[in-house]
C-alpha cells in the first residue's frame, strides 16, 4: 500500500508539475484573454472608438468603487456616492474602504494578477501610476475623454502629467495633495520665529524655533517623516539632485550636493533640532501629536490633513511652502482615479461615467471644502469660487501662489524599490552612528541595480 | 467451479485505503504541490506582477539571490527570522513550562489563572497588535509610563533597531506562552505518580525528580513544541507587519515578510519566488534534522 501510494503520489505531482510549466509565459488564461481585448463586449465598444455611443451605459449595473478614504470622511463619501445613484437609474455605484493607500495597491495587483475581483473604479497613490501603466492595468482613457468631451485641460499640466503614462491618459487627478510644513502661528508670533524660504534659511530658522537644553531637546525646530522619502525628495530635487539620472539606470544620490544634504540633516539631528522619524506604523500619529502638544515647533506632512490639524491644535495653524534651492518645486501627492483594464466594456462605461462625476467640478470643490485636499481645476482656482475658498481656508494661499510648481512624481517602473531603500538608510543614517560615505556608496550600489533590472 | 474473485482481498483493502486518502491527495495536489511548482517556474522568470507575460531568465535570479545584491537580504533576513524563532522557541518552551508548574494543580482557582495565561491565544493577532502598538508608544503607551515613573529613560521600542524586535517578541511571547503551558499540563498529568512515588522513597529532592522524571518525560512534548513553534516562528508575518513593517532599517524584516514585500510593494514576483524557495528548503531541512537528532534523544515510554 504504501509503494502504491508512493506512486500515485509522485504521479499527481507530476501532473501538477506538467500543467503548471504549461504556462508559456502568461499568468493564466482568462486573465490573458481579457488584457487582450479577447470579449465580444471588448470587440463591440473598441476602447481606441471616439465614439460617443461606444461608451453609452444602456442595462443596469451596479459597480465596485474602491477607495482609501478613512472613517474622517465617510460621511462625504456616502454623500458622493449617494448624488451620483440618484442622479441617473442605469448604474449603482457600492464604496468599498479598501484600506491604506498600499493595502488598496495589494488587493488591486492581487485581483488584476488574477483577472478577477476588480473594482470598477479604484483610486491608487500617485507613484503607482508608472508602474501600473507600463504593466497595462489601466485603461487608457484618452478615448473616453475624447468621445465624451471631458475637459481635461481645465486641470493643471503637473497633475495631468502625474496622472499620464507614456502619453496615454492612464488616470485622473483625484484627490491632490503637496508637501507643506505646518508650523504653530501662535508661536511664531509670539517669538519672532521667521519661517525659511529658502534652504540657507534653515540653519538660523530651526536654531531659532528649537528648544534644547542641556542636550536634551524640549521642542523641535521641526519633524521630518522618515517613513516615506516624498517628504524629503524635493529638498534634494530643489538642489539639482537627481534622484534618477538621465540615462534612467543610474542615481545621482551620491553626488556633492547630496551628500551635504545629509550631512546638513543628520547635523540638525544630533543637535536635536530635528528629529527624523521611524517608520514604524505609529510615526505619524506620533508626529502629529508632538505638534498639536507643542514639542515640535512645525512638521513636514501632506497638505490633506489640513483640517485634522486645524481641528486637534488649540492655537492657529501656519501652512507653509517649504524652502527651496536653486528652484522651489515640490510634487503631486494624494491619489488618482483609474479604471483597471481588465473589466468588460460595460463595467469600463459605467466606470466611466462615475468616474468623470468624481473629478467634476462640484464634486471636487466638496472634496477640496470637506477636507485638505486642493481644488484640482483651473477653472476653481481663477474665479469667485477660489476666492471663497481661500476665505475659508486662508492657509492654502501658499499653495494657491505656487500652483505651477507642483510638478508629477518621478516615474520609473523602479520607483518603488528604490524609494524603500532610500528611507531605510537615510534612517538608519539619521539615527546609528555609522560611515555616512560608505553607507551611501552601499545604498547608491543597491539603487543603481534596482534601476538596471526594473 | 468455484469463482476466481475480481480482485485479492489484500489488493481490494488496497484501493479502498487509496480512494480514502484520493480526497485529501487531491487537495495537496491542488493547493500545495501546484503552487509549489508554479513557484520554481517563476523563480526562472522576469515576472512583474503587474504583466500578463514573462520572459524566462534562466538562473538570474537565483544569481541575485545567492552571488549578487540579494545575498545581502538574504542573510539579513536569515540573521533576523532565526534570532525571532530562538525568542519565541525560548519563551514558548520555558516559559510555558515554568507556568506549568506553576499552575499544575487542580482547583478552580488555578483553572482560573491557566484560563487568564491562556485566553491571550484567542485573541485576534491584528486586534492585539494595535493594542501593542498603543503599550509600546514611545511618548504615550505604558510601558514606557511604568519605566520613566522608576526614573528611568523612555525607550523607543519600535523605532529602535535594538529593541523592534523584542517588542515584536512580547506580543507573540505574551500570546505563545499560554500554549506552551496547556501543551505541558496536559503532558505533566500523563506521567505516571508511581515514578515520583518511588524516587521520593529513594530519597530524591524535588529538584532531582523534575531533572530525572519530568524533564525527561516531557520529551516528546518537548520536541513537539519545539517543531510546531519552530516552525510557525519561523513563518511570523502579521506582528511584524502590524508593528514595525519590517523596520527600522531592516531589523525586523523577517523571511516572509520579505517575501511580501518583493511580492507585493515591488511587484518582483521573481525574486519573491526565489526566497521563497530558499525558505522552502531551509525549512524542510531544518525540521528533518530536527527529527534526526530528536530520535536519539527524545524518551516515548511513559
Amino acid at each position: 500500500m504504501k509503494k502504491m501510494l508512493s506512486v500515485v503520489l509522485t504521479a499527481a505531482l507530476g501532473c501538477s508539475l506538467l500543467s503548471g510549466c504549461s504556462g508559456g509565459g502568461s499568468t493564466g488564461g482568462r486573465a490573458q484573454q481579457a488584457a487582450q481585448g479577447g470579449s465580444g463586449d471588448e470587440a463591440a465598444g473598441g476602447a481606441a472608438s471616439a465614439d460617443p455611443s461606444a461608451y453609452e451605459v444602456t442595462e443596469p449595473i451596479t459597480i465596485q468603487w474602491w477607495h482609501a478614504l478613512e472613517d474622517q470622511y465617510s460621511q462625504t463619501v456616502a454623500e458622493i456616492v449617494e448624488g451620483f445613484n440618484s442622479s441617473q437609474d442605469l448604474i449603482t455605484v457600492e464604496a468599498t474602504y479598501v484600506g491604506s493607500y498600499a493595502q488598496t495597491n495589494e488587493a488591486l495587483v492581487a485581483a488584476n494578477a488574477a483577472g478577477t475581483g476588480l473594482p470598477a473604479v479604484t483610486v491608487a497613490n500617485t507613484p503607482y501610476v508608472a508602474e501600473y501603466g507600463a504593466g497595462g492595468l489601466t485603461e487608457d482613457l484618452t478615448p473616453y475623454i475624447q468621445a465624451t468631451g471631458f475637459e481635461i485641460d481645465d486641470f493643471g499640466k503637473g497633475m495631468v502629467d502625474a496622472s499620464s503614462y507614456d502619453g496615454k491618459q492612464v488616470a485622473l487627478p483625484f484627490l491632490i495633495s503637496t508637501q507643506i510644513m505646518y508650523y504653530n502661528k501662535d508661536m511664531a508670533d509670539a517669538e519672532g520665529i521667521t519661517i525659511p524660504e529658502k534652504w540657507d534659511d534653515m540653519d538660523a530658522f530651526l536654531e531659532k524655533a528649537s528648544v534644547v537644553n542641556g542636550g536634551a531637546t524640549e521642542r523641535y525646530g521641526t519633524i521630518i517623516p522618515g517613513w516615506d522619502q516624498w517628504y524629503f525628495e524635493t529638498f534634494y530635487l530643489n538642489q539639482g539632485v537627481k534622484l534618477i539620472n538621465d540615462d534612467r539606470v543610474s542615481t545621482d544620490l551620491d553626488s556633492e550636493a547630496a551628500v551635504g544634504l545629509v550631512n546638513q540633516f543628520r547635523g540638525w539631528v544630533d543637535k536635536g533640532y530635528v528629529n527624523w522619524t521611524t517608520m514604524d506604523s505609529d510615526a505619524s500619529s506620533n508626529m502629529r501629536q508632538a505638534f498639536i502638544d507643542g514639542k515640535a515647533f512645525s512638521v513636514i506632512h501632506t497638505s490633506s490633513l489640513y483640517n485634522t490639524y486645524v481641528d486637534k491644535c488649540d492655537f492657529e495653524v501656519g501652512m507653509a511652502w517649504l524652502p527651496g534651492g536653486d528652484t522651489k518645486n515640490q510634487e503631486i501627492g494624494g491619489c488618482v482615479l483609474l479604471i483597471p483594464s481588465k473589466n468588460d466594456q460595460a463595467t469600463k462605461n459605467a466606470a466611466w461615467q462615475f468616474l468623470s462625476y468624481l473629478c467634476s467640478k462640484e464634486v471636487n470643490m466638496k472634496w477640496a471644502r470637506e477636507t485638505g485636499y486642493i481644488p484640482t481645476r483651473n477653472s476653481v482656482l481663477q474665479t469667485e469660487e477660489g476666492k471663497e475658498f481661500l476665505k475659508e481656508k486662508p492657509a492654502f494661499q501658499c499653495i494657491f501662489d505656487n500652483l505651477d510648481l507642483i510638478n508629477p512624481r518621478i516615474q520609473h517602473p523602479g520607483w518603488n524599490q528604490l524609494s524603500t531603500i532610500w528611507k531605510n538608510y537615510m534612517l538608519e543614517i539619521m539615527v546609528e552612528d555609522v560611515d555616512i560615505p560608505s553607507k551611501l556608496e552601499t545604498m547608491v550600489e543597491e539603487i543603481n541595480e534596482v534601476l538596471e533590472d526594473a | 467451479m468455484e469463482k476466481k474473485p475480481f480482485m485479492k482481498p489484500r489488493t481490494v483493502s488496497a484501493v479502498k485505503d487509496f480512494v480514502c486518502v484520493l480526497p485529501a491527495l487531491i487537495f495537496l495536489a491542488i493547493f500545495t504541490y501546484y503552487p509549489i511548482c508554479r513557484l520554481i517556474q517563476i523563480s526562472f522568470t522576469d515576472w512583474n506582477l503587474l504583466n500578463d507575460r514573462w520572459n524566462y531568465v534562466g538562473l538570474k535570479n537565483w544569481i541575485w539571490l545567492f552571488n549578487g545584491s540579494g545575498t545581502k537580504h538574504l542573510l539579513n533576513s536569515l540573521k533576523v527570522t532565526i534570532l525571532y524563532s530562538i525568542g519565541e522557541l525560548a519563551i514558548t518552551l520555558v516559559g510555558g513550562l515554568i507556568f506549568a508548574l506553576i499552575f499544575n494543580r487542580m482547583n478552580a482557582a488555578f483553572s482560573f489563572m491557566r484560563a487568564v495565561v491562556f485566553v491571550p491565544k484567542y485573541v485576534a493577532m491584528s486586534s492585539a497588535a494595535v493594542v501593542f502598538l498603543w503599550i509600546l508608544n514611545t511618548d504615550n503607551g505604558i510601558l514606557n509610563y511604568l519605566i520613566t515613573s522608576l526614573g528611568l529613560p523612555a525607550v523607543d521600542w519600535l523605532g529602535n533597531r535594538n529593541t523592534a524586535l523584542l517588542s515584536v517578541l512580547l506580543l507573540t511571547g505574551w500570546r505563545a506562552v499560554g500554549y506552551g503551558m496547556m501543551i505541558y499540563l496536559s503532558a505533566m498529568i500523563g506521567i505516571s505518580k508511581d515514578y515520583y512515588e518511588a524516587a521520593s522513597l529513594d530519597g530524591a529532592t524535588a529538584v532531582q525528580r523534575f531533572w530525572k522524571i519530568t524533564i525527561p518525560m516531557l520529551s516528546p512534548t518537548t520536541l513537539f513544541l519545539f517543531v510546531t513553534t519552530f516552525i510557525s516562528s519561523m513563518k511570523v508575518f502579521q506582528s511584524v507587519d502590524i508593528l514595525t513593517k519590517g523596520g527600522p532599517y531592516r531589523s525586523t524584516e523577517v523571511f516572509v515578510y520579505k517575501i511580501y514585500l518583493y511580492a507585493m510593494e515591488d511587484f518582483r514576483m521573481d525574486r519573491a519566488s526565489v526566497i521563497a524557495i530558499a525558505f522552502f528548503v531551509l525549512l524542510l531541512i531544518i525540521t528533518a534534522s530536527t527529527f534526526k537528532v530528536s530520535n536519539s534523544s527524545v524518551h516515548y515510554d511513559s
